[in-house]
């Protein structure tokens, strides 16, 4: 087992102050590039050293291991760093029992995994393959397998598929955020097994990459704080740095205050073995409405340079808009998270 | 107060103005826009020349400067049916309720005749240069400086963040005549002709679907023909203007459009059935109504000739203070499908919404920060 030290220890090698203004731009596309951009050649690249270095470490062997993982994604939140780490982590606690998923290839780095879709809609099969589509998977074209969920009769199913056939098609959508997402259409695509597998641990799964996300919020808010106070003690206005007025000294204080609660909620609900369902919901959902906040306040806190493309600010405020739905609405948290407290399943 | 007592009449005018917006040439050009590539920005557009044709860009300028003769509340129509329909207003803003206004109330007589009916048209566009690399807000610490030559001063300076300046003919330009002790004296406001040699308009590649531009000015030679208001007070100029004509309006118009965007998407989806999203819409929808009650007892004011600084100031921070809120309120409606842009075949409505939300943090910035207008209010009530 890792500790929460290690973790930390070992990320700090790759998401540190040094690297991170670098990391925050990997594979970003240009505004308005379409279906086609692809990640350019030296970007993809420094993305596979990235992952290499990540098994090295031994970082991707973290699968289960609830702490370490909230402190790498800290780390990686506050880097922006984006790729398939949590989903093909979360896919081996998914399907552990399954024979479906070799942890240690993902260990070693070796295999990569995207999760798609949600257990809401109906997963049907014929005969091995699948056809339907699926959208705002995220590096589809770049992992190994895709793991499909779905409903079943009796609760969530799961299907895995190698993207790297005939029957699978990638389309990048062009979002807020200039990344990798895909819509990925399966025609007759062959599973890599005869039938959707049950897979009932999917909510706590779920709990459990809403709270490493939550944690990865809260390393978001804290690098376009740093970011942010930076600046503000670099410019001077009427006199003085921007940093000693006191109303935007205030508003940055009283953000950090709130990141600060949203990692000790993240790391206390990761250590304390509470539902995570409920934990998730509700660290997710706060660090949702805060990344927001504190995006929208770094931009303005720049000024109008924070609005161009040189500034790291408006990159923070554009993933914002992504970052803070695509593991659910804060809606949609509330309405989970109310459900639980009530006590209903 | 000419509002109300021509209030059929501008009932009138706003119907007219309306139908102009939502007819089928009209949307089909704000479609266009929507839907331009990235390299392209709205800069001429044929919509201001229509508008031009009618006398209604400018529609509280004179007759004999292109406009309609009328008061404040005329203009507040065009620019409030605009921004409701989404046809983008920087241009207008720059060219008509700024440098024009300028020109109107502070020009000589001959920069009237030379300047106004182009812009009145929709023909020409100007840009506004006073920000520089270390001064936004503060202005007083600006650096361009207009060296004494002859009967004249030479301009030298880099302007920064500007906008449209790679479409405008001329600029209003502020540059320091005088030093002196006094950081906001010796200040001078020019009207800077954009295409002439020692003009260099470089693009600041904004996230923005409009870009920003450096302007250096490298020894462009003007005169006291150039001059606006007097030599050494533009700072009290640009203060005076810039709180005297602040109504909130666009501002008001460009949130209630997101809004409308949102509202639109959440009945399309149903979501607008459910409680939990129709309650904050409501909110939403009150706080609006609140701001547009707001810019319109501003705009009344002009009417009056009585403009109120502190209200006006109310009035913008109060408005642009909701579109976090709105921006917030679209993504819980829409999830991912809201982030996506008018580049990918998926967007629904042109990406309009998308578009606007990374534009979004704009409106705290433009036209006065929020902190300025705080500070305006602040003062006003005897706090600073």
């Amino acid at each position: 087992m890792t500790t929460v030290e290690e973790a930390r220890e070992r990320g700090r090698e790759l998401f540190c102050a040094e690297l991170n203004p670098v990391l925050r731009r990997l594979g970003e596309r240009p505004r308005g590039a379409g279906a086609d951009a692809s990640c350019p050649p030296h970007e993809a690249q420094i993305r596979r050293d990235i992952w290499t270095a990540l098994a090295e470490v031994g970082l991707l062997g973290l699968a289960g291991e609830l702490s370490p993982l909230v402190e790498v994604a800290e780390l990686m939140g506050a880097a922006l760093f984006t790729s398939p780490y949590a989903d093909s982590l979360a896919a081996v606690r998914l399907l552990r029992h399954t024979g479906l998923v070799d942890a240690a290839r993902v260990a070693t780095g070796e295999r990569r995994l995207a999760l798609a879709g949600d257990a809401t809609e109906p997963l049907v099969t014929d005969g091995g393959t699948l056809d339907g589509a699926v959208r705002f998977v995220r590096f589809a074209p770049d992992v190994d397998d895709l793991v499909v969920l779905g409903a079943g009769a009796t609760g969530p199913v799961a299907a895995v598929l190698p993207v790297a056939q005939p029957g699978v098609v990638c389309r990048r959508h062009d979002d807020t955020s200039r990344g990798d997402f895909y819509a990925v259409t399966f025609d007759r695509a062959r599973l890599a097994h005869p039938a959707p597998v049950p897979v009932p641990q999917y909510p706590t799964v779920l709990g459990e990459l809403r709270l490493q996300h939550a944690a990865y919020l809260a390393g978001a808010c804290r690098g376009a704080l740093d970011l942010t106070i930076a600046r503000l003690a670099d410019r001077t206005a009427f006199g003085q740095p921007l940093a000693k007025l006191q109303a935007p000294a205030y508003r940055i204080a009283a953000l950090s205050c709130r990141t600060a609660a949203l990692l000790s909620l993240a790391r206390a609900a990761a250590a304390d073995g509470s539902d995570v369902r409920l934990a998730g919901a509700q660290a997710l959902a706060l660090g949702s409405v805060l990344f927001r906040e504190v995006g929208a306040e770094a931009v303005h806190l720049h000024g109008a340079y924070g609005l161009t493309e040189r500034s790291d600010a408006q990159v923070f405020f554009r993933r914002a808009a992504v970052d803070t739905v695509r593991l659910g609405t804060v809606t949609q948290l509330h309405r989970l998270a109310a459900r639980l407290i009530r006590g209903i399943p | 107060m000419e509002a109300s007592r021509h209030a059929d009449d501008l009932l009138k005018f706003r119907t007219e103005v309306r139908e102009f917006f939502a007819s089928m040439p009209v949307q089909a050009a704000v479609e266009r826009i929507a839907s331009a590539p990235a390299t392209e920005e709205p800069g001429h557009l044929d919509i201001y020349r229509w508008l031009g044709e009618r006398g209604w860009l400018a529609a509280d300028w004179p007759i004999r400067y292109g406009g309609l003769g009328r008061g404040a509340a005329w203009s507040a129509v065009v620019t409030e049916e605009m921004t409701l329909a989404g046809v983008p207003d920087d241009a207008h803003v720059l060219s008509i309720d700024i440098v024009g206004a300028f020109l109107l109330r502070a020009g000589t007589g001959a920069q009237r005749d030379r300047y106004l009916a182009g812009l009145a048209g929709g023909e020409r566009i100007a840009a506004v240069l006073f920000t520089e690399e270390h001064c936004g807000s503060d202005l007083a610490r600006l650096t361009t400086r207009a060296e004494p030559d002859g009967d004249g001063w030479r301009l030298h300076g880099t302007k920064v963040y500007s906008q449209k300046s790679r479409y405008a003919d001329f600029a209003l330009c502020a540059a320091r005549t005088t030093e002196t002790a006094v950081a906001m004296h010796g200040i001078t406001l020019f009207i800077l002709p954009m295409r002439v040699p020692g003009v260099h308009v470089d693009a600041m590649p904004t996230s923005t679907n409009d870009q920003f531009n450096r302007v250096v000015i490298d020894g462009v030679r003007l005169t006291g023909e150039d001059v606006v208001g007097p030599v050494d007070g533009g700072w009290q100029l640009i203060n005076d203007m810039l709180r005297l004509e602040r109504t909130g309006i666009d501002f008001h118009g460009k949130a209630r459009r997101m809004l409308n965007l949102v509202r639109a998407r959440a009945e399309a989806t149903g979501l607008l059935d459910d409680d939990l999203f129709a309650v904050r819409l409501a909110d939403l929808d009150g706080r609006l109504r609140a701001g547009r009650a707001m810019a319109w007892e501003m705009v009344d004011a002009l009417e009056r000739g009585a403009p109120d600084p502190v209200a006006s100031a109310m009035a913008k921070w109060y408005v642009t203070e909701q579109v976090r809120e709105i921006v917030g309120l679209g993504l819980e409606v829409g999830g991912l499908d809201a982030t996506l842009t008018s580049w990918d075949v998926e967007a629904t409505g042109s990406g309009s919404y998308e578009s606007a939300l990374r534009a979004s943090p704009g409106v705290r910035l433009a036209s006065g920060t929020s902190e300025v207008m705080l500070y305006i209010v602040a003062t006003g009530l005897g706090l600073l």
